[in-house]
């Protein structure tokens, strides 16, 4: 899917060529292979050493780098993340990890009032080099503490990149691009692209990863699929959906539609959108996150304010209704953005 | 040829039943001694299974049948 950025990288995995990783193991090897190469990059959070990560984004690092760059906390967002903020301040390279995106709560003061404006406030003079790493989303009855998104949250207040990839190579090649970026980068990934053995399977969770250290752009979006009937535009596991729609709707109904996995959501890759836009004609955006004033609004928002003429028919959404994550399985799926919902979408789409 | 196991991840119940989750190579693959070949579950305890040798591997269970610690999942010939 992201051929045109690690196409240099592929072919040089010697002995391993075509090397398969899920995403989790690909993100803990990016880390890795920072810390290699940094003396700077620690890991900080609650079970990333000995357990790995509970998503297993940190498996092995605290083997390979012993417990003083691998450091596990208490339950004490507040303290371990303005210890990383502090660190970077120092001129380290922190990787904090925050486990559920839904956590941020108690936690918030550090992240937006300090991680996301000592820059701004010292007028560049003071760096905060950090990655905020976190997991997001549903479809696993884990209801609405343990099951948000919120990827707009972030990407609403300034101060800090967010990336949020959907596969094991853009999410290896964007967890280098955090660590070596000077700004606070919050970096999340949903619990359903990892391949963790325990989640449902889902076949692009595993997929070819280069062996050598490479990045893939922050504020780049990547066609995921090529079609001309209509933009889907979309994240994170959505771009599964959304791909698996797709081959679907093309077989069944000859239906060819264009996929974009903006893979950052600051700063947010526009010209990829209106270029697709300008081609099709016909817009459909899917969010996990919740849907008023959201990432899907906001997409929305810069069509219209470039040229609405853009569209040939209104534009479609499918997003969270604004309403808590429901713990019951059917509930859940009416919800979440199921492949379901989004053929849906495109039908309505292109009857209008 | 060399067999690979199915490694023992509970130590205290020898012949305990777990998944093969993930194969990240595909059968009739050549592998180099030491590469990555699966990742494994017993219960909710994972672990990698990594190849003893080089070699074409053959695969002997698939993604998501389960099999006993120390049962052979695989060949290197």
């Amino acid at each position: 899917m992201s051929a045109t950025d690690t196409s240099a990288a592929a072919g040089a995995g010697a002995g391993q060529a075509g090397r398969k990783l899920t995403t989790a193991r690909a993100i803990a090897e990016g880390i890795a292979q920072e810390m290699e190469r940094d003396q700077g990059v620690v890991v900080i959070g609650e079970d990333v050493g000995a357990y790995g990560g509970i998503f297993g984004a940190t498996g092995g690092l605290l083997d390979q780098f012993g417990p003083e760059r691998v450091l596990d906390t208490p339950i004490s967002e507040t303290a371990f993340i303005g210890l990383g903020i502090g660190a970077a301040v120092e001129g380290m390279r922190p990787v904090v990890e925050l486990m559920f995106a839904d956590f941020f709560g108690v936690c918030m003061d550090q992240i937006y009032n300090h991680m996301a404006k000592i820059h701004y406030e010292s007028g560049g003079n003071v760096r905060v080099p950090m990655v905020l790493m976190m997991a997001a989303g549903g479809g696993y009855s884990d209801a609405e503490q343990h099951s948000q998104c919120l990827w707009g949250t972030f990407a609403h207040l300034p101060g800090m990149k967010v990336v949020v990839p959907s596969n094991p190579a853009d999410a290896k090649g964007l967890m280098i691009s955090a660590i070596r970026d000077d700004n606070p980068v919050v970096y999340v990934f949903h619990k359903g692209i990892m391949g963790l053995p325990w989640m449902a399977k889902n076949p692009r969770s595993v997929a070819p990863v280069p062996e050598e250290a490479y990045q893939t752009p922050i504020g780049k979006a990547t066609v995921a699929r090529v079609g001309t009937d209509a933009t889907v535009v979309t994240l994170s596991l959505s771009v599964h959906h959304a791909l698996d729609v797709a081959d679907k709707m093309a077989a069944e109904a000859g239906v060819d539609l264009e996929v974009i996995d903006l893979r950052s959501l600051v700063p947010l890759d526009t010209e990829t959108v209106l270029s697709s836009v300008a081609r099709t004609g016909r817009l459909l955006v899917v969010d996990e996150d919740y849907q008023s004033f959201g990432m899907s609004g906001e997409i929305a928002a810069r069509v219209a304010e470039t040229d609405p003429g853009l569209l040939r028919a209104p534009l479609r959404r499918v997003a969270v209704p604004d309403v808590p994550i429901p713990y019951a399985r059917s509930l859940e799926r009416a919800v979440l953005p199921t492949p379901e919902r989004i053929e849906a979408a495109v039908h309505d789409l292109l009857k209008a | 040829m060399t067999e690979v196991v199915f490694p023992r991840l509970l130590e205290k119940e020898p012949g305990a039943e777990g998944v093969l989750a993930t194969w990240f190579v595909s059968d009739g693959d050549q592998v180099a001694s030491g590469q990555l070949l699966a990742e494994v579950m017993v219960e909710k305890v994972s672990g990698e299974v990594l190849a003893p040798a080089a070699g074409r591997v053959s695969l002997l269970i698939g993604e998501d049948q389960t099999a006993r610690q120390g049962e052979v999942i695989a060949r290197v010939d």
